[in-house]
Protein backbone atom coordinates (compact mmCIF):
# COMPACT_ATOMS: atom_id res chain seq x y z
CA UNK A 1 0.00 0.00 0.00
CA UNK A 2 2.99 2.62 0.22
CA UNK A 3 3.06 3.90 -2.65
CA UNK A 4 4.18 7.53 -1.30
CA UNK A 5 8.12 7.09 -1.06
CA UNK A 6 8.83 7.63 -4.66
CA UNK A 7 10.31 10.82 -6.22
CA UNK A 8 8.06 11.54 -8.69
CA UNK A 9 7.16 15.11 -8.40
CA UNK A 10 3.26 15.84 -9.45
CA UNK A 11 3.12 19.18 -11.41
CA UNK A 12 3.09 22.39 -9.81
CA UNK A 13 1.91 25.98 -10.05
CA UNK A 14 5.42 27.34 -11.31
CA UNK A 15 5.59 24.18 -13.94
CA UNK A 16 1.96 25.40 -15.39
CA UNK A 17 2.92 29.04 -15.94
CA UNK A 18 6.35 27.60 -17.56
CA UNK A 19 3.77 25.46 -20.10
CA UNK A 20 1.64 28.46 -20.54
CA UNK A 21 4.25 30.58 -21.59
CA UNK A 22 5.82 27.97 -24.02
CA UNK A 23 2.40 26.96 -25.38
CA UNK A 24 2.57 31.35 -26.07
CA UNK A 25 5.65 30.53 -27.33
CA UNK A 26 7.61 33.33 -25.63
CA UNK A 27 9.62 31.56 -22.71
CA UNK A 28 12.46 30.39 -24.69
CA UNK A 29 12.85 34.04 -25.80
CA UNK A 30 12.95 34.99 -22.20
CA UNK A 31 15.00 32.30 -20.98
CA UNK A 32 17.52 33.15 -23.68
CA UNK A 33 17.33 37.27 -22.44
CA UNK A 34 17.76 35.94 -18.74
CA UNK A 35 20.73 33.13 -19.83
CA UNK A 36 22.68 35.57 -21.90
CA UNK A 37 23.28 37.94 -19.10
CA UNK A 38 24.22 34.65 -16.89
CA UNK A 39 20.78 35.44 -14.32
CA UNK A 40 18.63 32.19 -15.01
CA UNK A 41 17.89 32.39 -11.30
CA UNK A 42 16.13 36.05 -11.76
CA UNK A 43 13.20 34.50 -14.26
CA UNK A 44 12.46 31.67 -11.40
CA UNK A 45 12.10 34.07 -8.85
CA UNK A 46 10.05 36.27 -10.97
CA UNK A 47 7.83 33.74 -11.78
CA UNK A 48 7.64 32.75 -7.88
CA UNK A 49 6.82 36.40 -7.64
CA UNK A 50 3.82 36.03 -9.75
CA UNK A 51 2.25 32.97 -7.67
CA UNK A 52 3.00 34.61 -4.39
CA UNK A 53 0.93 38.15 -6.07
CA UNK A 54 -1.83 35.65 -7.18
CA UNK A 55 -2.07 33.88 -4.20
CA UNK A 56 -2.32 37.11 -1.77
CA UNK A 57 -4.47 38.55 -4.25
CA UNK A 58 -6.63 35.71 -4.48
CA UNK A 59 -6.85 35.34 -0.31
CA UNK A 60 -8.24 39.63 -0.37
CA UNK A 61 -10.41 38.69 -2.87
CA UNK A 62 -12.04 35.45 -1.10
CA UNK A 63 -11.68 37.18 2.38
CA UNK A 64 -13.88 40.46 1.16
CA UNK A 65 -16.36 38.25 -0.86
CA UNK A 66 -16.38 35.84 2.76
CA UNK A 67 -17.41 38.57 5.01
CA UNK A 68 -20.18 39.66 2.52
CA UNK A 69 -21.61 36.32 2.69
CA UNK A 70 -21.27 36.00 6.07
CA UNK A 71 -23.10 39.19 6.88
CA UNK A 72 -25.57 38.55 4.29
CA UNK A 73 -26.37 34.95 4.92
CA UNK A 74 -26.67 35.85 9.20
CA UNK A 75 -28.82 38.76 7.79
CA UNK A 76 -31.12 36.63 5.73
CA UNK A 77 -31.25 34.27 8.72
CA UNK A 78 -32.12 36.88 11.08
CA UNK A 79 -35.04 38.47 8.61
CA UNK A 80 -32.79 41.49 8.19
CA UNK A 81 -31.32 42.55 4.76
CA UNK A 82 -27.79 43.02 5.24
CA UNK A 83 -25.49 45.54 3.69
CA UNK A 84 -27.40 47.00 0.92
CA UNK A 85 -25.96 50.26 0.19
CA UNK A 86 -22.53 49.92 -1.29
CA UNK A 87 -22.98 48.40 -4.43
CA UNK A 88 -25.08 45.87 -5.98
CA UNK A 89 -26.45 43.91 -2.74
CA UNK A 90 -23.88 46.01 -0.85
CA UNK A 91 -21.37 43.91 -2.49
CA UNK A 92 -19.12 46.36 -2.41
CA UNK A 93 -19.30 46.89 1.74
CA UNK A 94 -16.10 44.94 2.47
CA UNK A 95 -14.21 47.48 0.60
CA UNK A 96 -15.67 50.51 2.42
CA UNK A 97 -14.95 48.64 5.62
CA UNK A 98 -11.08 48.04 4.84
CA UNK A 99 -10.61 52.09 3.65
CA UNK A 100 -12.15 52.74 7.14
CA UNK A 101 -9.82 50.72 8.80
CA UNK A 102 -6.74 51.52 6.77
CA UNK A 103 -8.05 55.30 7.76
CA UNK A 104 -8.05 54.71 11.62
CA UNK A 105 -5.84 55.83 14.13
CA UNK A 106 -3.52 53.16 14.71
CA UNK A 107 -3.86 53.09 18.70
CA UNK A 108 -0.92 51.02 20.90
CA UNK A 109 -2.02 51.04 24.20
CA UNK A 110 0.52 52.81 26.69
CA UNK A 111 1.26 49.60 28.83
CA UNK A 112 1.43 47.30 26.22
CA UNK A 113 4.21 45.19 24.73
CA UNK A 114 4.92 47.48 21.59
CA UNK A 115 7.30 45.14 19.78
CA UNK A 116 5.13 42.02 20.17
CA UNK A 117 1.43 44.11 19.93
CA UNK A 118 3.30 45.11 16.46
CA UNK A 119 4.27 41.60 15.22
CA UNK A 120 1.58 39.03 16.42
CA UNK A 121 -1.16 40.26 13.86
CA UNK A 122 1.62 39.88 11.05
CA UNK A 123 2.68 36.21 12.66
CA UNK A 124 -1.20 34.99 12.42
CA UNK A 125 -1.84 36.30 8.92
CA UNK A 126 1.75 34.75 7.45
CA UNK A 127 0.89 31.85 9.18
CA UNK A 128 -2.16 31.64 7.33
CA UNK A 129 -1.40 32.34 3.58
CA UNK A 130 1.29 29.87 4.46
CA UNK A 131 -1.25 27.28 4.13
CA UNK A 132 -2.13 27.85 0.81
CA UNK A 133 1.06 26.40 -0.37
CA UNK A 134 0.49 22.84 -0.50
CA UNK A 135 -3.11 23.11 -0.98
CA UNK A 136 -4.23 22.06 -4.18
CA UNK A 137 -6.56 24.33 -5.99
CA UNK A 138 -6.60 22.14 -9.12
CA UNK A 139 -4.94 19.53 -11.46
CA UNK A 140 -1.21 21.26 -11.14
CA UNK A 141 -2.72 24.22 -9.65
CA UNK A 142 -0.51 23.68 -6.17
CA UNK A 143 2.24 25.84 -5.25
CA UNK A 144 4.35 23.52 -4.03
CA UNK A 145 3.92 19.59 -3.80
CA UNK A 146 5.48 18.88 -0.69
CA UNK A 147 5.70 15.48 0.12
CA UNK A 148 4.92 16.47 4.24
CA UNK A 149 2.19 18.41 2.73
CA UNK A 150 -0.36 17.26 5.40
CA UNK A 151 2.11 17.55 8.24
CA UNK A 152 3.45 20.91 6.63
CA UNK A 153 -0.57 22.52 7.31
CA UNK A 154 -0.61 20.83 10.67
CA UNK A 155 2.36 22.30 11.82
CA UNK A 156 1.65 25.63 10.78
CA UNK A 157 -1.51 25.77 12.04
CA UNK A 158 -0.10 25.31 15.42
CA UNK A 159 1.38 28.76 14.84
CA UNK A 160 -1.59 30.74 15.09
CA UNK A 161 -1.96 29.83 19.13
CA UNK A 162 1.46 31.17 19.79
CA UNK A 163 0.88 34.47 18.18
CA UNK A 164 -2.88 34.69 19.75
CA UNK A 165 -1.07 34.20 22.96
CA UNK A 166 1.28 36.83 21.68
CA UNK A 167 -1.32 39.14 21.06
CA UNK A 168 -3.49 38.67 24.14
CA UNK A 169 -0.30 38.52 26.68
CA UNK A 170 1.12 41.83 24.47
CA UNK A 171 -2.14 43.64 24.99
CA UNK A 172 -1.66 43.91 28.82
CA UNK A 173 -5.44 44.00 28.92
CA UNK A 174 -7.43 41.32 31.16
CA UNK A 175 -9.92 40.32 28.67
CA UNK A 176 -7.54 39.69 25.73
CA UNK A 177 -5.25 37.56 28.08
CA UNK A 178 -8.50 35.66 29.08
CA UNK A 179 -9.49 35.07 25.00
CA UNK A 180 -5.66 34.01 23.88
CA UNK A 181 -5.42 31.61 26.88
CA UNK A 182 -8.67 29.97 25.89
CA UNK A 183 -7.66 29.80 22.29
CA UNK A 184 -4.23 28.55 23.36
CA UNK A 185 -6.49 25.80 25.71
CA UNK A 186 -8.58 25.17 22.65
CA UNK A 187 -6.44 24.84 19.80
CA UNK A 188 -4.03 22.52 21.24
CA UNK A 189 -7.30 20.50 22.92
CA UNK A 190 -8.59 20.39 19.37
CA UNK A 191 -5.49 19.95 17.35
CA UNK A 192 -4.87 16.04 18.51
CA UNK A 193 -8.28 14.89 16.81
CA UNK A 194 -7.41 16.91 13.85
CA UNK A 195 -4.23 15.28 13.07
CA UNK A 196 -5.37 11.61 14.30
CA UNK A 197 -8.70 11.50 12.12
CA UNK A 198 -5.93 13.35 9.14
CA UNK A 199 -3.73 10.09 9.98
CA UNK A 200 -6.35 7.94 9.15
CA UNK A 201 -6.36 9.06 5.24
CA UNK A 202 -2.77 8.98 5.19
CA UNK A 203 -2.67 5.37 6.24
CA UNK A 204 -5.46 4.86 3.06
CA UNK A 205 -3.27 7.28 0.91
CA UNK A 206 0.41 5.43 2.04
CA UNK A 207 1.57 9.30 1.65
CA UNK A 208 1.34 13.05 2.95
CA UNK A 209 1.33 14.81 -0.47
CA UNK A 210 -1.98 16.57 -0.89
CA UNK A 211 -1.63 15.70 -4.74
CA UNK A 212 -1.72 12.07 -3.54
CA UNK A 213 -4.43 12.57 -1.41
CA UNK A 214 -6.68 13.85 -3.97
CA UNK A 215 -5.43 11.48 -6.83
CA UNK A 216 -6.25 8.73 -4.45
CA UNK A 217 -10.08 9.69 -4.40
CA UNK A 218 -10.31 9.50 -8.30
CA UNK A 219 -12.43 7.33 -9.47
CA UNK A 220 -15.97 5.57 -8.42
CA UNK A 221 -17.16 2.88 -6.66
CA UNK A 222 -19.40 0.55 -8.39
CA UNK A 223 -19.54 3.51 -11.32
CA UNK A 224 -21.49 5.66 -8.98
CA UNK A 225 -20.29 6.76 -5.53
CA UNK A 226 -17.01 8.76 -6.06
CA UNK A 227 -14.66 7.28 -4.18
CA UNK A 228 -13.81 10.28 -1.38
CA UNK A 229 -12.82 9.65 1.94
CA UNK A 230 -16.19 10.95 3.30
CA UNK A 231 -17.77 7.66 2.30
CA UNK A 232 -15.02 5.64 3.67
CA UNK A 233 -14.40 7.24 6.72
CA UNK A 234 -17.91 9.00 8.05
CA UNK A 235 -16.99 9.04 11.39
CA UNK A 236 -13.58 10.77 10.47
CA UNK A 237 -15.08 13.01 8.49
CA UNK A 238 -17.43 14.31 11.18
CA UNK A 239 -14.37 14.59 13.51
CA UNK A 240 -12.35 16.56 11.03
CA UNK A 241 -14.97 19.38 10.40
CA UNK A 242 -15.96 19.98 13.95
CA UNK A 243 -12.40 19.72 15.06
CA UNK A 244 -11.61 22.08 12.37
CA UNK A 245 -14.55 24.21 13.08
CA UNK A 246 -13.12 24.87 16.93
CA UNK A 247 -9.92 25.12 15.40
CA UNK A 248 -10.75 28.04 13.45
CA UNK A 249 -12.88 30.02 16.51
CA UNK A 250 -16.24 30.18 15.06
CA UNK A 251 -19.48 29.82 16.67
CA UNK A 252 -19.99 27.60 18.27
CA UNK A 253 -16.44 27.29 19.68
CA UNK A 254 -15.87 31.04 19.64
CA UNK A 255 -14.13 31.27 23.07
CA UNK A 256 -11.48 33.25 21.92
CA UNK A 257 -13.36 36.36 21.18
CA UNK A 258 -16.72 35.45 23.23
CA UNK A 259 -18.22 38.67 22.94
CA UNK A 260 -20.79 38.20 25.64
CA UNK A 261 -18.13 37.35 28.00
CA UNK A 262 -14.93 38.89 26.79
CA UNK A 263 -15.02 41.98 24.80
CA UNK A 264 -13.83 40.92 21.56
CA UNK A 265 -11.09 38.44 23.31
CA UNK A 266 -7.97 38.83 22.03
CA UNK A 267 -7.54 41.29 19.47
CA UNK A 268 -9.41 43.96 22.35
CA UNK A 269 -6.78 46.29 21.95
CA UNK A 270 -6.42 46.02 17.96
CA UNK A 271 -7.70 48.72 15.87
CA UNK A 272 -7.20 50.50 12.76
CA UNK A 273 -4.46 47.70 10.21
CA UNK A 274 -3.47 45.42 12.91
CA UNK A 275 -7.44 44.56 13.71
CA UNK A 276 -7.69 44.28 9.70
CA UNK A 277 -4.94 41.69 9.80
CA UNK A 278 -6.72 39.71 11.97
CA UNK A 279 -9.85 40.31 10.12
CA UNK A 280 -7.99 38.91 6.99
CA UNK A 281 -6.47 35.98 8.62
CA UNK A 282 -9.96 34.77 10.31
CA UNK A 283 -11.54 34.49 6.63
CA UNK A 284 -8.31 33.47 5.13
CA UNK A 285 -8.12 30.63 7.72
CA UNK A 286 -11.70 29.77 6.77
CA UNK A 287 -11.17 29.48 3.25
CA UNK A 288 -8.14 27.54 3.60
CA UNK A 289 -9.50 25.07 6.27
CA UNK A 290 -12.50 24.26 4.41
CA UNK A 291 -10.29 23.78 1.51
CA UNK A 292 -8.12 21.43 3.58
CA UNK A 293 -11.58 19.22 4.35
CA UNK A 294 -12.21 19.19 0.68
CA UNK A 295 -8.53 18.09 -0.11
CA UNK A 296 -8.73 15.19 2.49
CA UNK A 297 -12.29 14.14 2.29
CA UNK A 298 -14.16 15.65 -0.33
CA UNK A 299 -12.27 14.80 -2.96
CA UNK A 300 -10.23 17.64 -3.81
CA UNK A 301 -10.59 19.39 -7.30
CA UNK A 302 -12.25 15.75 -8.77
CA UNK A 303 -14.64 15.42 -10.81
CA UNK A 304 -16.31 14.30 -14.09
CA UNK A 305 -14.19 15.96 -17.25
CA UNK A 306 -15.77 18.20 -19.56
CA UNK A 307 -14.74 18.09 -22.94
CA UNK A 308 -12.74 20.73 -25.02
CA UNK A 309 -12.55 22.73 -21.34
CA UNK A 310 -8.74 22.44 -20.01
CA UNK A 311 -8.72 20.36 -16.78
CA UNK A 312 -6.80 22.50 -15.11
CA UNK A 313 -10.02 25.02 -15.48
CA UNK A 314 -12.92 22.39 -14.91
CA UNK A 315 -10.77 20.92 -11.34
CA UNK A 316 -10.58 24.95 -9.40
CA UNK A 317 -14.22 25.39 -10.94
CA UNK A 318 -14.95 21.96 -8.86
CA UNK A 319 -12.60 22.80 -5.90
CA UNK A 320 -13.90 26.04 -5.45
CA UNK A 321 -17.60 24.89 -5.43
CA UNK A 322 -16.94 21.86 -2.88
CA UNK A 323 -15.11 24.88 -1.03
CA UNK A 324 -17.64 26.98 -1.00
CA UNK A 325 -19.93 24.38 -0.20
CA UNK A 326 -18.05 23.47 3.12
CA UNK A 327 -17.59 27.35 3.58
CA UNK A 328 -21.48 27.38 3.70
CA UNK A 329 -21.98 24.70 5.82
CA UNK A 330 -19.83 26.53 8.73
CA UNK A 331 -21.70 29.73 8.17
CA UNK A 332 -24.67 28.26 8.26
CA UNK A 333 -23.65 26.44 11.69
CA UNK A 334 -22.78 30.10 13.29
CA UNK A 335 -26.37 30.99 11.92
CA UNK A 336 -27.65 28.54 14.04
CA UNK A 337 -26.28 27.13 16.89
CA UNK A 338 -24.98 29.32 20.41
CA UNK A 339 -21.72 28.82 22.32
CA UNK A 340 -21.15 26.04 24.38
CA UNK A 341 -19.64 26.76 27.44
CA UNK A 342 -15.50 26.26 28.27
CA UNK A 343 -15.47 23.15 30.34
CA UNK A 344 -18.21 21.45 27.54
CA UNK A 345 -15.56 22.62 24.87
CA UNK A 346 -12.75 20.26 26.94
CA UNK A 347 -15.01 17.64 27.60
CA UNK A 348 -15.65 17.09 23.87
CA UNK A 349 -12.12 17.88 22.56
CA UNK A 350 -10.22 15.42 25.44
CA UNK A 351 -13.13 13.11 26.33
CA UNK A 352 -14.88 12.03 23.21
CA UNK A 353 -13.15 13.04 20.37
CA UNK A 354 -9.53 12.02 21.11
CA UNK A 355 -10.95 8.43 21.72
CA UNK A 356 -13.39 8.62 18.49
CA UNK A 357 -10.45 9.36 16.86
CA UNK A 358 -8.62 7.26 17.86
CA UNK A 359 -11.22 4.47 17.04
CA UNK A 360 -11.56 5.81 13.97
CA UNK A 361 -7.63 5.46 13.08
CA UNK A 362 -8.29 2.02 14.35
CA UNK A 363 -10.71 0.98 12.04
CA UNK A 364 -8.43 2.61 9.44
CA UNK A 365 -5.59 0.61 9.92
CA UNK A 366 -7.58 -2.50 10.77
CA UNK A 367 -9.19 -2.33 6.93
CA UNK A 368 -5.97 -1.25 5.37
CA UNK A 369 -4.03 -4.03 7.23
CA UNK A 370 -6.95 -6.89 5.86
CA UNK A 371 -6.74 -5.61 2.31
CA UNK A 372 -10.22 -4.83 2.31
CA UNK A 373 -9.75 -1.84 0.48
CA UNK B 1 -21.45 6.68 32.69
CA UNK B 2 -22.50 10.46 32.33
CA UNK B 3 -22.22 9.92 28.36
CA UNK B 4 -25.12 7.85 28.12
CA UNK B 5 -27.39 10.29 29.48
CA UNK B 6 -26.33 13.05 26.27
CA UNK B 7 -28.25 14.06 23.03
CA UNK B 8 -26.08 11.98 20.85
CA UNK B 9 -28.01 12.11 18.04
CA UNK B 10 -28.12 16.08 18.19
CA UNK B 11 -31.65 16.16 17.22
CA UNK B 12 -31.96 19.14 18.38
CA UNK B 13 -29.14 21.01 15.95
CA UNK B 14 -30.48 19.43 13.20
CA UNK B 15 -33.84 20.64 13.69
CA UNK B 16 -32.48 24.23 14.03
CA UNK B 17 -30.13 23.52 11.15
CA UNK B 18 -33.91 23.15 9.58
CA UNK B 19 -35.39 26.02 10.28
CA UNK B 20 -31.83 28.63 9.70
CA UNK B 21 -32.13 26.50 5.89
CA UNK B 22 -35.96 27.41 5.76
CA UNK B 23 -35.11 31.22 6.22
CA UNK B 24 -32.24 31.18 3.57
CA UNK B 25 -34.10 29.48 1.18
CA UNK B 26 -37.55 31.50 2.24
CA UNK B 27 -39.44 28.92 3.01
CA UNK B 28 -42.61 30.11 4.44
CA UNK B 29 -44.23 33.18 5.65
CA UNK B 30 -40.34 34.78 6.55
CA UNK B 31 -40.43 38.24 4.95
CA UNK B 32 -38.15 40.73 5.41
CA UNK B 33 -38.90 43.01 8.32
CA UNK B 34 -36.30 45.80 7.70
CA UNK B 35 -37.38 49.32 7.33
CA UNK B 36 -34.49 50.84 5.38
CA UNK B 37 -34.78 54.17 6.95
CA UNK B 38 -33.67 56.72 4.64
CA UNK B 39 -35.24 55.40 1.71
CA UNK B 40 -37.99 53.86 2.73
CA UNK B 41 -40.13 54.75 6.24
CA UNK B 42 -43.05 53.58 8.25
CA UNK B 43 -46.10 54.87 9.14
CA UNK B 44 -46.70 57.19 11.89
CA UNK B 45 -49.39 55.98 14.22
CA UNK B 46 -52.26 58.49 14.15
CA UNK B 47 -51.93 59.75 17.49
CA UNK B 48 -47.89 59.38 17.55
CA UNK B 49 -46.57 62.85 19.92
CA UNK B 50 -44.35 64.38 17.55
CA UNK B 51 -43.78 68.15 16.69
CA UNK B 52 -46.42 70.40 18.36
CA UNK B 53 -48.84 72.63 15.75
CA UNK B 54 -50.74 75.66 16.57
CA UNK B 55 -53.95 76.66 15.23
CA UNK B 56 -53.09 80.28 14.32
CA UNK B 57 -56.56 81.09 14.19
CA UNK B 58 -58.13 79.38 17.25
CA UNK B 59 -55.11 80.07 19.39
CA UNK B 60 -55.93 83.24 21.96
CA UNK B 61 -52.75 83.20 23.62
CA UNK B 62 -54.21 82.48 27.08
CA UNK B 63 -51.04 80.59 28.50
CA UNK B 64 -52.66 77.98 30.23
CA UNK B 65 -50.23 75.23 27.88
CA UNK B 66 -46.89 77.54 29.79
CA UNK B 67 -48.65 76.66 33.25
CA UNK B 68 -49.47 72.97 32.39
CA UNK B 69 -46.08 72.61 30.93
CA UNK B 70 -43.89 70.62 33.37
CA UNK B 71 -40.55 70.88 31.75
CA UNK B 72 -41.41 74.46 31.40
CA UNK B 73 -40.83 73.54 27.67
CA UNK B 74 -43.23 76.45 26.08
CA UNK B 75 -43.24 80.18 26.27
CA UNK B 76 -45.99 82.52 25.34
CA UNK B 77 -44.07 84.83 23.14
CA UNK B 78 -45.52 88.29 20.70
CA UNK B 79 -45.72 87.26 17.03
CA UNK B 80 -46.84 90.08 14.99
CA UNK B 81 -49.52 91.27 16.58
CA UNK B 82 -50.92 88.41 18.92
CA UNK B 83 -49.88 86.29 21.56
CA UNK B 84 -48.10 82.47 20.70
CA UNK B 85 -46.58 79.68 22.33
CA UNK B 86 -43.04 79.22 21.80
CA UNK B 87 -41.48 75.27 21.94
CA UNK B 88 -37.98 74.85 23.15
CA UNK B 89 -38.13 71.04 22.09
CA UNK B 90 -34.34 70.46 23.42
CA UNK B 91 -36.47 70.36 26.95
CA UNK B 92 -39.59 69.03 25.82
CA UNK B 93 -41.03 65.06 26.94
CA UNK B 94 -43.81 65.24 24.09
CA UNK B 95 -46.18 64.14 27.31
CA UNK B 96 -49.22 66.07 25.44
CA UNK B 97 -50.42 67.91 28.79
CA UNK B 98 -50.33 70.99 26.68
CA UNK B 99 -52.59 69.57 23.82
CA UNK B 100 -55.13 67.97 26.70
CA UNK B 101 -55.14 71.54 28.79
CA UNK B 102 -55.70 73.95 25.55
CA UNK B 103 -58.93 75.25 26.31
CA UNK B 104 -59.93 75.95 22.36
CA UNK B 105 -58.37 73.24 21.03
CA UNK B 106 -56.01 75.01 18.92
CA UNK B 107 -52.75 72.76 19.94
CA UNK B 108 -52.06 69.59 18.52
CA UNK B 109 -49.01 66.79 17.51
CA UNK B 110 -47.99 66.11 14.18
CA UNK B 111 -46.21 62.76 13.20
CA UNK B 112 -42.89 64.28 12.40
CA UNK B 113 -40.33 63.03 14.36
CA UNK B 114 -36.70 64.09 12.63
CA UNK B 115 -36.17 66.65 15.35
CA UNK B 116 -32.41 66.29 15.39
CA UNK B 117 -30.16 69.43 14.88
CA UNK B 118 -26.84 70.67 15.23
CA UNK B 119 -27.51 74.00 18.28
CA UNK B 120 -29.41 74.40 21.18
CA UNK B 121 -31.43 77.60 19.76
CA UNK B 122 -31.94 75.98 16.73
CA UNK B 123 -34.28 73.76 18.65
CA UNK B 124 -36.67 76.27 19.77
CA UNK B 125 -39.46 76.42 17.71
CA UNK B 126 -41.08 79.91 17.53
CA UNK B 127 -44.51 80.72 16.06
CA UNK B 128 -42.99 81.09 12.31
CA UNK B 129 -42.13 77.48 12.73
CA UNK B 130 -45.06 75.74 14.13
CA UNK B 131 -48.22 78.04 13.30
CA UNK B 132 -50.55 76.30 10.53
CA UNK B 133 -53.91 77.33 9.62
CA UNK B 134 -57.16 75.09 9.34
CA UNK B 135 -58.93 74.98 6.41
CA UNK B 136 -62.25 76.28 6.58
CA UNK B 137 -64.88 73.81 5.39
CA UNK B 138 -67.91 75.34 4.33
Amino acid sequence: MWTGDTMITNPNAYDLIVAILNAIGVYNIILGFFQAQGMEYVLRIIIVLVEVVVVVVFALVTVMFLSWLERKMFAVVQSRYGPMVTGPRGLFQPIADGIKLLGKEDIIPATADRWIFTLAPFIVFVSVLLVFIPLPFGESLILSDLRVGLLYIIAISAITPVSILLAGWASNNKYSLMGAIRAVAQDISYTIPLAITAIAVVVFVGSLSTVDIVNAQQGYWFGVIPKWFIFLQPLGFILFLIACIAEMGRIPFDFQESEQELVAGFFTEYSGMKFAMFFLAEYAHLFAVSGIIVTIFLGGWTGPAIPLIPIQITSLVYFVIKTYAVIFFAMWLRDTVPRVRIDQLLYLGWKIMIPLALLNLLFAAFVVTAGVI
Amino acid sequence: MAWISKNWTMIGIIKGLIVTMKHILKIGNRKTVTVQYPYERMKVAPRFRGRHAVDEDACIGCGICETTCPNSTIQIVKYGTRWFPEFNLGMCLFCGLCVDACPMNALKMTGEYELADYTRESLIYGPERILFKKEVSK
